[in-house]
């Protein structure tokens, strides 16, 4: 009842102490099961998941999804000793989140369900002690478990954790406060917290962090901040659950070094992860799992001599990402305004370096290139590319293009931006630095913001920013602001027609639709997505004043495209991420857009839905559409992208030049 | 439990108080401790509960200012003392045309401004109010007049009393950071259940904003509620559209701020403290004083 | 050592425990952040109240309960729904009259927002959080919190009248003066919360049940 975490852990020091060598984690034949009634579980993962119907570790929603009863953990045996830094990989949804909040007590002190084996972390037990003999299925897990769950409170002095989202996981609106938190909580002096702070500012070197507003930081800044604030009560063991999905290169090599800290301290270090460049050097261990179940243990010199194409069959992202460097280089620099004839010298920066290549060791390309994956954008192109590739910009007038822009806003930013040109069929990648003005721009192309100077021409003719507005679309990195309706359907229809009373007016599926998209929405491939031409010539023809009905049949037609009719009637935040994007993309689709912007949209993705949004984005090239992807993932850039245009190496000293 | 050795804690806590002071220089000047502010906001109060004349009130409307101007919030502080000051102009003017109306304007406007003028310069009410009935007396007053005056004295009493509140709560709000707000509630004694909703609403207002913006973005491209009066033509749609990803982003900020919460023990049994040291010093005991001698002669009516 | 009594370290205000097995009816940790991020939300309703109604109605500060009441009721009925224990709806007001108190309102703000939320709080109490029609009269009583800010306007208007009596203006000039804006106002304002109120709470109940509960969330 009147628990003080400071006598706790005091007498797990001691418990540790008497064994040195004892696992500090220990998880042995553990399942869990969601609780689906459980609110904390919901919509889970947000960005993590996909097509996949209802993936485990994410609750399903609703009562008619599939597989309610999916264990996310089965019989799972994990020892973790002091010391260890130990990557747990896997797909999205595999279970490797669910052992991280086994780790830091959320399961079950919040993520409710039920739940067998016993699990032990720094000494505290739940549930039946390994060995005890009782043999643990998961039917009857509600009885085996837990009789004295360990509450989560007294692992707070021994588990940090660092969560996926930099945006959610601050508590206080200051750095400093957010820094000094935990302390307060377990009832420090302030003196004592202070001197804290300190030591943990100087170690991290986040010294310039301190006395800050969160919301003003980026990022990677936040990041190295949720690590520093995990450090404060100097726990045992840190948790990492995704840490790097929304970060860019520099602030993944932060993160590195501070992990690097961590190690040398002997804080033993869990990470779960599909991205697995940024610490190679620094894992000890790694961890695959499937569906909920260790599928293998690996020693760093094992791991890294798998294949390549082994991990990417595991879903896993590469280890190595020289080669995707090598590839990227040769893509950036091309600005495409060469092929319109307009003035233009030539793509002369091809040659630059990238400048995201921070580890000298990850240039060892000529292992990479022997083995490697295969890096080519073209050879990824749909069967029959090239055809409906030229057809759809017939007289090649590029949709969007700059002339002299100057990006920022009036007095924070500023800053000029090389001519560019998209054209339909290209898909772009805009990468630079988190600061380099990537959305600055992206939401000047998209007309929410003026430009400081210079001109967006839209087909050619210089556009306000209201006729950008409807001409072009930006999914955001955060999908849910998007959507608005109460079903799927609903919200292709929303904001057409005229007002209220052709979304209100029920619509009649009495489609047929033509054949070519009933073939290619059956052949489905395993990846769930294929979209072919066969929507274009309706949604280019999308008048906002169509009779209901015909505009019913189209939403539909566009949805089966994009494999979303089966969800038709669901709310739009009851679907996983990967279903809200596609529905977002669908919306612009449905309005006839011509260009589509992506706003970091692998960003938190295993390998497998990775290879999804690039083969989503083709598809959206094949039909004539400008795609424009803002992305630090460097693999989807090198896999998917046609050119890549690089804000770091695009200063606007060269923009005179050139002009 | 992992305290250091002493003498780096030592060193470490003077680096820590130098750079908490230089915060503290940005800001510049003394501050009250924030229960000397919350008492002075229940003095306004008070102020405002019992009618208290009009010298008792620019008394204490200058000694509320003062702290804003000793802060070093000298542009907050003008703006509001400017406004009181214009409201009192106002106030006996209104008094002035109500009193003595206008027959012949001019003889009246002068006999209003020379009623204004003794009323500041005098300052007694006794005299004010000889010389107001000695002109209400010189002309009958035309009702639009009257009317116009009595509007205006209904509000400028009203904001003025309002004023002294709105003084001191600016002053509160803007001198008060977050963790001294926290750390004070907590000395005070007032429960976890409050002080932690307290914490989260002051965190999450800034991504109400961001939200917002989000939200308005993602309908104009797509072409919903788009344009200037869109929102006022369709009120109820707009309000769904808006409020609904608004609560959407709402549920799942609030599971994943319990989250981070709960692994940094925000759950935890027992006093928690707090790293800003508020303390009531002799300058807050001093200025409670201070403030609370007028007001209290003025309810009592001596001054 | 279960999760129930660490979690809440000191009892919700005037938080008798009907404490059911399935629910234990005490806001836990992640009840009282829920209720803070509704809190904040609830208090952008009601600046966006003070707005409007200063706009529309110049002066007619006097409606801004009503407008509030309006357009803060799926706020309202989403965190009745995600909360769904007692003392949620105390706490919101509780903490809305502290804001308010200390942004430089009136004190007496303050006691009408811990007396009608509470009020509420115990009607809705009635239904188990789950009557749709107590919920929806727990949500008027809860807009009544808000007229703690308007109430100075009636203690304006005292303080006129006592400094046109100071002058020796006769009772029955004040009177006629003030004739209709004391009484009718004060009524009419009174009676508007009410009916805003239930179109207000009947609009997020709809709203809730349209997405919320489709979705899965509430």
């Amino acid at each position: 009842m009147s628990f003080r975490p400071s006598e706790a852990s005091g007498e797990i020091l001691s418990r540790a102490a008497s064994s040195p060598s004892a696992p500090i984690v220990l998880i042995s034949d553990t399942s869990f099961r969601y609780a689906h009634d459980d609110a904390g579980a919901g919509p889970d993962n947000p960005s993590a998941d996909s097509a996949a119907p209802a993936p485990t570790g994410t609750a399903p929603s609703t009562p008619e999804s599939a597989a309610p009863s999916e264990l996310a953990l089965s019989h799972v045996n994990l020892t973790i000793r002091p010391g260890e830094t130990v990557m747990l990989c896997g797909q999205s949804g595999c279970g490797k989140t669910t052992v991280t909040r086994l780790v830091n007590g959320l399961i079950p002190n919040f993520f409710h369900g039920s739940l067998a084996g016993s699990q032990s972390v720094c000494g505290l037990t739940n549930g039946t002690p390994a060995g005890s003999g009782s043999p643990v299925s998961p039917g009857d897990a509600d009885s085996a478990a837990c009789t004295a769950p360990v509450p989560i409170e007294a692992l707070v002095p021994l588990v940090g954790s660092v969560f996926q989202n930099p945006k959610t996981q601050y508590f206080n609106a200051d750095t400093t406060s957010e820094l000094a938190f935990p302390c307060e909580n377990v009832g420090m002096e302030p003196a004592t917290i202070r001197a804290r702070v300190n030591d943990v500012a100087q170690r991290f070197n986040i010294g310039h962090l301190l006395d800050r507003s969160v919301f003003k930081l980026s990022g990677g800044e936040k990041q190295r901040l949720a690590v520093a604030a995990a450090t404060m009560l100097n726990p045992r063991v840190i948790v990492m659950d995704e840490p790097t999905s929304n970060l860019d290169a520099t602030a993944m090599r932060d993160l590195h070094d501070m992990v690097a800290a961590l190690k040398r301290d002997g804080v033993t270090v869990v990470i779960a992860e599909h991205r697995l460049a940024w610490c190679a050097d620094l894992v000890d261990r790694y961890v695959l799992f499937e569906n909920g179940a260790v599928a293998g243990e690996y020693t760093t010199a094992e791991f890294s001599a798998l294949p390549p194409q082994q991990l990417e069959s595991w879903g896993l992202r590469a280890l190595d990402l020289a080669p995707y460097r090598a590839a990227l280089r040769k893509k950036t620099g091309a600005t495409g305004v060469t092929p319109a004839g307009v003035t233009q010298s030539g793509a002369t920066s091809s040659a630059e370096p990238s400048g995201a290549a921070p580890s000298a060791k990850s240039l060892d390309a000529s292992t990479a290139s022997s083995t490697g994956p295969v890096i080519d954008s073209a050879s990824r192109h749909s069967s029959a590319p090239e055809t409906t590739h030229h057809s759809s910009n017939i007289n090649d007038v590029p949709i969007i293009a700059t002339r002299d822009l100057v990006v920022g806003y009036q007095r924070a930013f500023r800053r000029g931006v090389t001519d560019l040109a998209l054209r339909g069929g290209d898909i772009v990648g805009l990468m630079g630095r988190n600061g380099a003005g990537k959305s600055t721009l992206v939401r000047t192309l998209c007309g929410l913001q003026r430009p400081l100077g210079g001109q967006v021409l839209l087909h050619g003719k210089p556009a306000k920013p209201a006729a950008l507005t409807r001409a072009g679309f930006l999914v955001m990195q955060d999908v849910n602001y998007q959507l608005f309706a109460d079903s799927a359907r609903e919200e292709l229809l929303l904001g057409l027609g005229d007002a209220g009373d052709a979304i209100r007016q029920p619509v009649e599926v009495t489609v047929a639709p033509s054949n070519a998209v009933r073939s290619s929405s059956s052949s489905a491939t395993p990846l769930g997505v294929s979209v072919r031409g066969g929507i274009i010539g309706a949604s280019s023809s999308a008048t906002p004043h169509l009779h209901p009905a015909t505009l019913g049949e189209q939403a539909d037609r566009v949805l089966e495209s994009l494999d979303l009719l089966p969800f038709a009637e669901r709310h739009p935040m009851s679907l996983s991420g990967g279903q809200k994007q596609r529905l977002a993309i669908a919306s612009a689709i449905m309005c006839g857009k011509g260009l589509i912007v992506l706003d970091e949209p692998t960003s938190g993705l295993d390998r497998a839905h990775m290879m999804q949004v690039g083969t989503l984005l083709r598809g959206l090239a094949d039909q004539g559409k400008a795609v424009l992807v803002v992305t630090h993932d460097e693999e989807l850039a090198a896999l998917w992208c046609d050119r890549i245009i690089d804000l770091d190496g695009n200063a606007p000293a060269t923009n005179k030049e050139n002009s | 439990m992992t305290n250091p050795s002493s003498a780096s804690s030592a060193r470490a806590d003077s680096r820590a108080g130098s750079r908490s002071t230089s915060q503290r220089g940005t800001h510049s000047g003394v501050r009250l401790d924030p229960r000397a502010k919350l008492y002075l906001l229940l003095l306004a109060n008070l102020l405002l509960f019992f009618h208290v004349d009009t010298r008792g009130e620019a008394i204490m409307v200058a000694l509320f200012l003062l702290p804003l101007f000793v802060a070093g919030r000298w542009r907050n502080g003008l703006r509001l003392a400017v406004l009181y000051f214009a409201l009192l102009g106002l106030g006996l003017w209104s008094d002035a045309a109500t009193m003595s109306g206008s027959g012949g304007s001019g003889g009246s406007l002068i006999g209003m401004i020379g009623g204004g003028v003794t009323d500041t310069a005098a300052g007694s009410s006794g005299t004010t109010v000889a010389a107001e009935d000695v002109a209400a007396t010189a002309a009958s007053a035309t009702d639009a007049f009257v009317t116009a005056g009595h509007v205006a004295g209904l509000l400028s009493v009203g904001i003025r009393m309002m004023m002294p509140c709105l003084i001191t709560g600016a002053y509160a709000f803007t001198t008060t950071s977050i963790s001294e707000f926290v750390c004070a509630m907590r000395r005070m004694r007032v429960p976890e259940a409050i002080v932690i909703p307290c914490m989260v609403v002051i965190r999450f207002f800034p991504t109400i904003v961001h939200d917002y913006r989000q939200i308005r973005n993602a309908m104009a491209l797509r072409g919903i509620a788009a344009g200037r009066f869109a929102l006022v033509r369709h009120p109820v749609q707009s309000l769904e559209f808006i409020i609904v990803p608004l609560l959407m982003n709402a549920t799942f900020v609030s599971r994943d701020l319990s989250v981070a919460a709960l692994t940094k023990g925000l759950g935890i049994a027992g006093e928690h403290t707090c790293m800003t040291v508020i303390r009531m010093c002799w300058f807050d005991w001093a200025y409670m004083a201070v403030c609370t001698a007028p007001l209290a002669l003025a309810i009592g009516g001596v001054l | 050592m279960t999760q129930q009594p660490t979690a809440a370290p000191s009892p919700a205000p005037a938080a008798p425990q009907p404490t059911s097995a399935a629910k234990p009816g005490r806001l836990a940790i992640p009840d009282l952040i829920s209720i803070g991020i509704f809190t904040a939300l609830y208090f952008v309703c009601v600046c966006v109240a003070t707005l409007v109604s200063t706009l529309i109605a110049g002066a007619g500060t006097i409606f801004l309960p009503a407008v509030a009441a309006l357009i803060c009721g799926p706020v309202f009925m989403l965190s009745v729904a995600r909360v769904g224990k007692f003392g949620g709806i105390t706490v919101m007001g509780v903490v809305i009259g502290l804001f308010l108190f200390v942004s430089g309102h009136f004190a007496l703000s303050f006691v009408a927002s811990i007396v009608f939320p509470l009020a509420g709080d115990l009607i809705a109490r009635i239904g188990n959080y789950k009557n749709r029609v107590t919920i929806l009269i727990g949500y008027v009583v809860f807009c009544y919190g808000l007229t703690g800010p308007i109430l100075p306007l009636w203690f304006m208007k005292d303080a006129y009248v006592a400094s046109l009596e100071a002058r020796g203006k006769s009772a029955d000039y004040i009177n006629t003066l003030f004739s209709q804006i004391s009484v009718g106002s004060f009524f009419v304002a009174m009676a508007a919360i009410l009916v805003c109120g239930l179109i207000g709470g009947w609009f997020g109940q709809r709203i809730l049940k349209k997405h919320f509960v489709k979705a899965g969330i509430a």
